[in-house]
Parts: C-alpha cells; sequence; structure tokens
C-alpha cells in the first residue's frame, strides 16, 4: 500500500514538475509565470482535442506516444521511494530501468525521424549521440554504488547509502551532481537545450515532438515529464536517509523532489545555453564525474572502508 | 548420430541435385532437401540438449587419420541447431532472391551446390573429434564459402573481396594447423579428448597453445584486429550467402573457442582478461565503423562484428569467473554468450533478408538514396523493425535477454574479488552500455533513413513487397525473437545442461539463481508489454470521435516541400562521429562552387577502416618488401628449378642419414 503511494506521488510530481521550475525561472526574472497548475490544465485540454497528422508518417509516429508513456510508467514501478522498496524489485533492475528508457528514445527519434523534415532529424541526430554518452556515464555511476553497497537492485543500493563517514559523504555529493546533470541532459533542459523553444540552434527535444498535436502531444509531454521526475527521485532517494517512516518518508520525498525543480529552474536562471559545439564536452563531465565516483569507492575499497 | 550423418547428407544431396534440375527449379529443390533435412538434425539436437545424454559414433579411417570420432553433445547440438535452422533459412530466401540471377544458370549450379556443401561442412565442423578431420571440414567450410562470396565474380570488387576472404581463412588455417599440430603431438593422439593432458601441464605451453587457437578462431569468428575480412565478404556476396556467414558461420569460430575452453584451455587467468578486453575493443569498433558507413550490408557486417564482440565479452567474463572460482559471475557470462549466439543468428538473419529484399526492389545498397520504404514494403519494414529493436537490446525482444544475462554477470563481478578485476568488469560495464547506445544510433538512422520519412531519390517504377519465399524465413525468425523476448523461461531448460558445463561443478544453485532471475524478468516484461497494449488502446479511445485529419507536416510552418529536405544518414551520425573522428578516418574529396555562376559542386566522404589502413596494409607492404628480396630465386628458367629439387633431395638424405 504503501509503495502505492510512492508511485502516486511519482506520478503527480510529474505533473507540477516543469510547472515549477518555470515559475522558479520567471520569479528570478522578475516575472509572474505559469500558475502551478498550468501544467494539468493544458494536459486537460490536449486530451480532448482532435489531431492533424502528417502524411509521411507511417505507423511509428502513431505508435510512439503510447511508448513513452508505456515506458516510462514501467521505469516508474522500478524507482524506489525512501524507505520502500519498489513495486518490482530483482537483482539487476536498474538495467531494465535503462533500457526501458532506452526503449523510450529508439520510439522517439524514430518517430521524429519519420515526419521527413531536416528540423526533427537535426533533432533526432543529436538526440541519439549525446545518449551515447549518457548511457555508460549511468551504468559507471550505478556499478558503482553497486561495488560499495554490495547489493545488485536499485531499492537495496540506495538505502545502504547512508550518511556515515567523510567518504560517503563524498560520494553522495558527486552522484547527486552527476545524476543531477543527467536530469538536465535526459529532460532536455538548459543548458543542454533550451525547454522553450525550437529553433534550429537550440533543438534537441523540443523539435522532436514538433508535429504532434492533441492526445498525441499530452502522452509525450506528460512521458517527458515523468522521465525528469524519475532521475529526480533517484537524487531525492539519495538526498533523503533511508530509516525516516513512512509518513515523512512520503513528504520529505515530495520535498526532495520540488527542492529539484527548483534546482533546474535556478540552474536555467544562471546559464545560458552552451554552444551546440561545446554541449558534447558538457556531457563529457557525466563519464568524468562518474569515473571519478568510481575511482573514490575503488580507493576506499582499497583502504577497508 | 547416424540421424545428424543423415540429415548432412541430405544438405550435401541436395546441392548435388540441384546441378542437374532445371534452372528454374534448382532453389526449390535445395530448399526442399534443406527442409527435409530438418527433423534430422533438429530432433537429435533437442533430445541431447533437454537432457538425453551424448550421441557418439567412430568412423574407422584407415592412416593416417586413424579412427574418427564424432560427438553430439550440447555444445555441438546447439550450434547444430542453428547450422540446421540457417540453412533451411538461406534455402528458402534463396529459391526466392536468386531469381534475379535466372540468367546465369552455370551460377546458380554452383551456388546451389556450394550452399549445400557449406550447410554439410558446418554440421560436421561442430561434430568432428579427430584433429585432422576437423582441418579438413573446416578447410571445406571455407572453400565453399570463398566460392559462395565470388558469386557475382564479373565485378571486380566482388573478386577482390572474395580473394581476400581466402586469403584471411587460409592464415586462420594455419595457425589452427599449428595449434592442432603442436597439440596433437604433445599428447600423442590427434582426438579432442586428449587435449586436457596438453591444457593441464606446465609453464608457458597453455597459454600459448590456446592464443594460437584463439587467433586461428578469432580470425573466422571476427574478433578485431583480424576481421577486416568480414566488411568486404558479406557485402560482396548474395544476400542468402551473407545472412547464413554472418549469422552462422562466424558463430563456428566461437564454437571453437568454446571446444577449447572445456577441453581445458585457457585456465591462465591473464587469459581471460585478454579475451575480455580484446572482445571489448572488437564491438565497440565494429559498432563506430558501422555507424559511418552507407552501405548497407557493410553496416550490417560491421555489426556482426559488434555482437562477436558482445559474445567474446561474455566468454571473456565466464573465463575471469572462473578464475575468480565464482561460479555465478561464470555461469552468467557463459549463459549471456551462448544465448546470445543464437539470439544473433536470429536478428542478423532478419536483417540481411530485409536488406536483401530492399535491394532486389530499389537496386541499391546505398541508404542515402532510400527513404519512405514502409509504405511500398509495409511487411519487410515491419519485421526489420523487429530486427533492429532486437540487435539493439530494447526490452521485449531477444536481445534484451541476452545482454540482460551479461549485465547481470557483471554487476556480479562488482561484488567480488579485488581491486583490478572489479576495475576491469565496470569498464566492461560501461563499455557494454556504450555499445548498446551507439547500437541505438546506428539502427535508428538505419530504420528512419531507409524505411520512414518520403523517397530521397524516386522510384523508377512502383515496388511491391516481397514474395512468401522472401517473407516466410524472416516471419519465422520473429517468431524466435518474440518468443526468446517474451517467453524466455520456456526455452530456459534447453539452455540448462549446456551452460553448467562450463563451470566445474555443475552450478546447480547458481543455475536455480539465473532461472528465478528470469522468471521475474519475465513478469516484469509481461507488466510492460500490458502497459503497452493499454496506452495503445487507450489513444484509440481518446481519438475515436475526433478528428484526425491527414496534411503537410507542419514542421513550425516550414515550407518546404522535396524529400531532398530529409535528414540524411551521413548528416545523422555526424555529430557521434565527429566525437570519435581519431578511430573512425575520413576523407572528404570536395569541389566548391565558384565564380558568379557556379554550376559544379560535389562533394565526396569516405570512411576508413582503421585496423586495415593503420595495421593490415602496412603489413602487408612490409611482408611484400620483405619477400622481393627473394625474388631472385625465382628465376624462371627450369634448369635451375631442377637444381634446387636436388639440392633439398640432397639435404634431406643427408639430413635422415646423419640424424638417424
Amino acid at each position: 500500500m504503501s509503495r502505492l503511494l510512492g508511485l502516486f506521488v511519482l506520478l503527480a510530481a510529474s505533473l507540477f514538475f516543469t510547472g515549477l521550475a518555470a515559475r522558479i525561472k520567471a520569479r528570478w526574472a522578475g516575472r509572474q509565470g505559469p500558475p502551478l497548475l498550468q501544467e494539468v490544465r493544458d494536459l486537460r485540454k490536449l486530451l480532448g482535442k482532435g489531431e492533424v497528422i502528417g502524411r509521411t508518417t507511417s505507423f511509428i509516429f502513431r505508435l510512439n506516444p503510447p511508448i513513452q508513456v508505456a515506458a516510462m510508467l514501467f521505469a516508474a514501478l522500478l524507482v524506489p521511494v525512501p524507505g520502500q522498496r519498489a513495486l518490482l524489485s530483482f537483482s539487476g533492475d536498474f538495467v531494465l530501468f535503462a533500457y526501458a528508457l532506452g526503449l523510450a528514445n529508439f520510439s522517439a527519434i524514430c518517430a521524429a525521424l519519420d515526419t521527413g523534415s531536416s528540423f526533427e532529424g537535426m533533432g533526432a541526430s543529436r538526440e541519439a549521440s549525446f545518449l551515447t554518452l549518457v548511457e555508460p556515464a549511468f551504468f559507471i555511476l550505478l556499478g558503482s554504488l553497486a561495488l560499495v553497497t554490495g547489493q545488485t537492485s536499485f531499492s537495496e543500493i540506495l538505502s545502504r547509502l547512508d550518511y556515515g563517514t567523510g567518504a560517503a559523504i563524498l560520494v553522495k555529493a558527486l552522484c547527486v551532481i552527476s545524476l543531477f546533470l543527467m536530469l538536465l541532459v535526459e529532460g532536455s533542459r538548459g543548458p543542454v537545450d533550451d525547454p522553450t523553444t525550437h529553433l534550429e540552434l537550440t533543438m534537441i527535444h523540443e523539435v522532436m515532438i514538433l508535429d504532434y498535436s492533441g492526445p498525441d502531444l499530452a502522452f509525450v509531454v506528460y512521458a517527458a515529464g515523468l522521465k525528469m521526475v524519475l532521475i529526480a527521485a533517484l537524487i531525492a532517494n539519495l538526498l533523503v536517509p533511508s530509516n525516516i517512516g513512512f509518513g515523512f518518508g512520503a513528504l520529505a520525498f515530495a520535498a526532495a523532489l520540488a527542492v529539484i525543480a527548483a534546482g533546474v529552474g535556478l540552474v536555467e536562471s544562471f546559464m545560458a545555453r552552451i554552444r551546440m559545439s561545446h554541449v558534447p564536452q558538457f556531457i563529457f563531465l557525466l563519464p568524468a564525474l562518474a569515473l571519478t565516483v568510481f575511482g573514490v569507492l575503488l580507493f576506499a575499497l582499497r583502504r577497508g572502508f | 548420430m547416424t540421424l545428424v550423418l543423415v540429415g548432412t547428407g541430405l544438405f550435401l544431396s541436395g546441392g548435388l541435385v540441384a546441378l542437374f534440375v532445371r534452372p528454374s527449379f534448382k532453389g526449390t529443390v535445395s530448399a526442399i532437401f534443406a527442409a527435409a533435412a530438418q527433423p534430422f538434425l533438429l530432433l537429435p539436437a533437442g533430445r541431447v540438449l533437454a537432457g538425453g545424454g551424448v550421441e557418439a559414433l567412430t568412423i574407422p579411417l584407415s592412416f593416417p587419420l586413424g579412427p574418427a570420432a564424432l560427438r553430439l553433445d550440447p555444445l555441438a547440438a546447439f550450434f547444430t541447431v542453428i547450422i540446421s535452422l540457417g540453412g533451411l533459412g538461406a534455402a528458402v530466401y534463396s529459391a526466392g532472391y536468386m531469381k534475379m540471377y535466372r540468367d546465369r544458370p552455370a551460377s546458380l549450379s554452383g551456388y546451389a551446390f556450394f550452399s549445400g556443401l557449406l550447410c554439410s561442412a558446418m554440421v560436421l565442423v561442430v561434430t568432428v573429434q579427430h584433429a585432422l578431420l576437423f582441418l579438413v571440414v573446416w578447410e571445406i567450410m571455407s572453400l565453399a564459402s570463398f566460392f559462395l562470396v565470388g558469386f557475382d565474380h564479373s565485378k571486380e570488387d566482388v573478386r577482390k573481396a572474395a580473394v581476400y576472404y581466402l586469403v584471411a581463412m587460409q592464415v586462420g588455417a594455419a595457425c589452427l594447423l599449428t595449434a592442432f599440430a603442436w597439440s596433437s603431438s604433445s599428447s600423442g593422439s590427434p582426438d579432442f579428448a586428449s587435449f586436457g593432458t596438453v591444457f593441464a601441464g606446465t609453464g608457458l605451453a597453455p597459454t600459448a597453445l590456446f592464443l594460437l587457437f584463439f587467433v586461428g578462431f578469432g580470425l573466422k569468428a571476427g574478433f578485431v584486429p583480424f576481421h577486416t575480412w568480414l566488411p568486404l565478404a558479406h557485402p560482396a556476396a548474395p544476400t542468402g550467402v551473407s545472412a547464413l556467414m554472418s549469422g552462422v558461420m562466424i558463430k563456428t569460430g566461437i564454437y571453437g573457442i568454446l571446444r577449447i575452453l572445456l577441453l581445458g584451455g585457457g585456465a591462465n587467468p591473464v587469459l581471460g582478461y585478454i579475451v575480455f578486453f580484446l572482445a571489448l575493443a572488437t564491438g565497440v569498433f565494429g559498432v563506430m565503423n558501422a555507424i559511418a558507413q552507407p552501405d548497407l550490408k557493410k553496416l550490417l557486417a560491421y555489426h556482426s562484428i559488434e555482437n562477436i564482440g558482445i559474445i567474446g565479452l561474455g566468454i571473456g567474463l565466464g573465463m575471469i569467473g572462473l578464475s575468480l572460482r565464482n561460479d555465478a559471475i561464470a555461469l552468467f557470462g557463459f549463459f549471456g554468450a551462448l544465448l546470445h549466439v543464437f539470439n544473433h543468428f536470429t536478428f542478423k538473419s532478419l536483417l540481411f533478408y530485409g536488406a536483401g529484399v530492399v535491394y532486389m526492389k530499389t537496386h541499391t545498397r546505398n541508404i542515402e538514396l532510400l527513404g519512405g520504404l514502409a509504405r511500398s514494403l509495409p511487411l519487410t519494414s515491419g519485421l526489420f523493425l523487429v530486427g533492429s529493436a532486437a540487435i539493439c537490446g530494447l526490452p521485449l525482444f531477444s536481445g534484451f535477454i541476452s545482454e540482460f544475462g551479461l549485465f547481470s554477470g557483471l554487476i556480479r563481478g562488482l561484488t567480488v574479488g579485488g581491486a583490478a578485476p572489479r576495475a576491469a568488469v565496470l569498464l566492461g560495464l560501461a563499455g557494454l552500455a556504450f555499445i548498446g547506445a551507439m547500437a541505438v544510433l546506428c539502427f535508428t538512422k538505419v530504420y528512419g533513413v531507409c524505411f520512414l520519412g518520403s523517397p530521397r531519390v524516386p522510384h523508377r517504377e512502383a515496388i511491391s513487397d516481397g514474395s512468401a519465399l522472401l517473407l516466410g524465413p524472416m516471419f519465422a525468425l520473429t517468431g524466435f525473437i518474440l518468443l526468446i523476448g517474451l517467453c524466455f523461461p520456456v526455452i530456459l531448460p534447453f539452455l540448462d545442461r549446456l551452460v553448467r558445463r562450463f563451470v566445474p561443478g555443475g552450478a546447480g544453485p547458481e543455475w536455480a539463481q539465473l532461472v528465478t532471475l528470469f522468471q521475474n524478468v519475465g513478469l516484469a516484461l509481461a507488466v510492460l508489454a500490458g502497459m503497452l497494449v493499454f496506452f495503445i488502446a487507450l489513444r484509440r479511445l481518446l481519438l475515436r470521435r475526433k478528428s484526425v485529419v491527414l496534411f503537410k507536416t507542419w514542421d513550425c510552418g516550414y515550407q518546404g516541400e522535396s524529400p531532398r529536405f530529409q535528414y540524411t544518414a551521413s548528416s545523422f551520425a555526424s555529430p557521434f562521429l565527429q566525437l570519435v573522428a581519431p578511430l573512425v578516418p575520413f576523407t572528404h574529396r570536395h569541389r566548391l562552387p565558384d565564380g558568379l555562376f557556379p554550376e559544379h559542386a560535389s562533394l565526396e566522404s569516405h570512411a576508413f577502416d582503421l585496423v586495415e589502413i593503420g595495421l593490415i596494409r602496412p603489413l602487408g607492404a612490409a611482408i611484400r618488401r620483405a619477400l622481393g628480396l627473394l625474388t631472385w630465386i625465382q628465376t624462371g628458367r627450369t634448369q635451375n628449378y631442377i637444381l634446387y629439387g636436388l639440392v633439398f633431395l640432397i639435404v634431406l638424405i643427408v639430413w635422415i642419414i646423419g640424424v638417424r
């Protein structure tokens, strides 16, 4: 029962995550910003509409939005809430998590190429090449955590890492930073991508969904929000200590998600989008940090911490 | 075992009978004989895999071979299944595909004969247990495939590719000959069973022997740096042969390595790491080069190299597990490797068959000229999509199951051992993830550019989907992919005895752990499949009474109409290729538009194989230079040659008398 509540928190949070980030950004810039419930209203409006579909597209284009939502929802079943096990948990489940996200990415890239437009092909190409840098980093990170905790499942890895020695805090900090960078890349937020436009200089994710409308667009937007929340949930699991009680755990979890959303908004307020040719250098930070984490842990292992 | 020999004979007879039949019937005859051979091969193999014990047969041959043993143990049975199914698929597919070459009856006879010979030789390769007989059938296999690669020998690049392939195979055969001669003379008998004593010996000899075997078999399998023949030979051959070679024949190299492991080779811990890192390099190098290719079949050939790397990674992990005495790691490593052998056979054959249909209908292998084939070839494109998703290891398809097995082994490897093994395993983990992400990049490019969007160059004539003969094998392979992807626990009992043989002691409890793990994975995948169906239905429901209008692609109001505005494959891959530029060298030739009214402008870019231009060509040049110093021996005069023979005889007689 408590696990279902955790899942519900995740699903609800994905409705407010982008809204909160946008609101923080607006307030920082001196504006009022859209109300927090705006995304909910937008989704409801879209679900009630019809669609216009491009003539060049095939069944892939229509199949992509359900795949997006299904894959993200499935991945949500694998992510634990602090103090609880995930609904689906077994050894190596983070591999299935990464590959479910991979399935969604594959489908999104194919759908973008399906429209037969160069804009969307450009976004698809950039998305595909950035993913090649993010995937190994994620595995190095999770592998390092598995190494130090001796566990092999999400729920167990993230719950055994408590605030203990200085080394543990350092490792947690590095992991949080790495996962936050991964959130920026996979969620297509600044400084990797600009979520407010799809112009040629900035487009990665926004342009891939340019041709969607109606319920399809609702599915895709919700799935994108859910993906960001899932990665934020991993960060929240690291931030919130696991020996907290159930009620407080859910509250602390939601608060952590809100803090991360605010963090995303702040980063976007401080940093403009990096020049497209410099973005790979920025994304290289991810595997670099992950390898640093691994190095620190290996060093700690040899010293017998 | 006699049944297996009957099946082998049927494949060969199919080739022989096809020589004498009318050209339009040759393919049908081959296919019928191949189908007839199936029960004779699959039933004994299935029985052995399911636990029916080993089947053996001894052929009493006289000197110099001596009695030769043939055995169908679980390893041989597993590969026999792959060879049998692959041979049937190729025969049926070729019956439809080779109609393109109806005007060349002599070549078609050769094709049918050598296909039959190839399949029967491959079955013998995996069952023979006698060193010299093994080399004979190995060589027959190489030669049969050489003639098949050179089918279209009127084209110069096909001839060059075939000869390159032949040379590479002979180098491999030379290594194997040395290795087998060494082990036979050390152990006193050419029978495989006696090699265990050689590998159990001390000193550097067992390690060197294993490496020699590895190079010989690695040349056939396509490990880097021995892979350079693969991207030339597989596109040059007709599609049925490409699929057979890529899906089945290179696996005989893997079979050889596994057989050596079962005989006791590779006990030195260092060898496990060598295999592991070489396989990792093979996987990464293969897929990077695949991304750079515009030729559809060359791209698939490089992907075969990548998957051989993944299989080798599993084998290396298994060897590391054995040296660390951790049964779980070893079990998962070998499990992943063996299952991936079968999985790769299914999806690579499927992809090649699809590429063949595309070539047959559009007469080009250059993906930059294709596009929008999902509308003209709906069935082919759907099946190609299944193959693409499977090769990327996406959940719900078979590729995920074998890669998950490898990942499980790697993750377990992170939790045991000292710092060095853990660092190596982590590099393997990151590498496998990197390979997977690059495979997604490559196959979204291939599928998207070939089948989605609109045709970049308009079709000259209307094209229709492939015939039943072409699509039939593709559907069957898709069935296997979905079966393994969705209902994997059904297949597990067949792999039980096979995988556990590689771990001393049988690893019963670890196998039970593996079974439970995959049952959980199966449950999770069922949930994913259910959610997918639910959301597809939900979308239908939401759109039921709403308007769905088909219109021009919105593209934010962009008005460019021409299909040439679509993203090209090279543009799609270029951000990534710029990142890895040192590893995939490109040459660009361009003529820029100049003047006030520019008329002509062109850009030509070509990707090179780094190992080919950095290692093989300089090596070849150096060997040619060295041998050039000896050209004075070939004077062209018969008198000199008789003199050489006389001198050799005298030296031989003196040596024999002196030594004895």
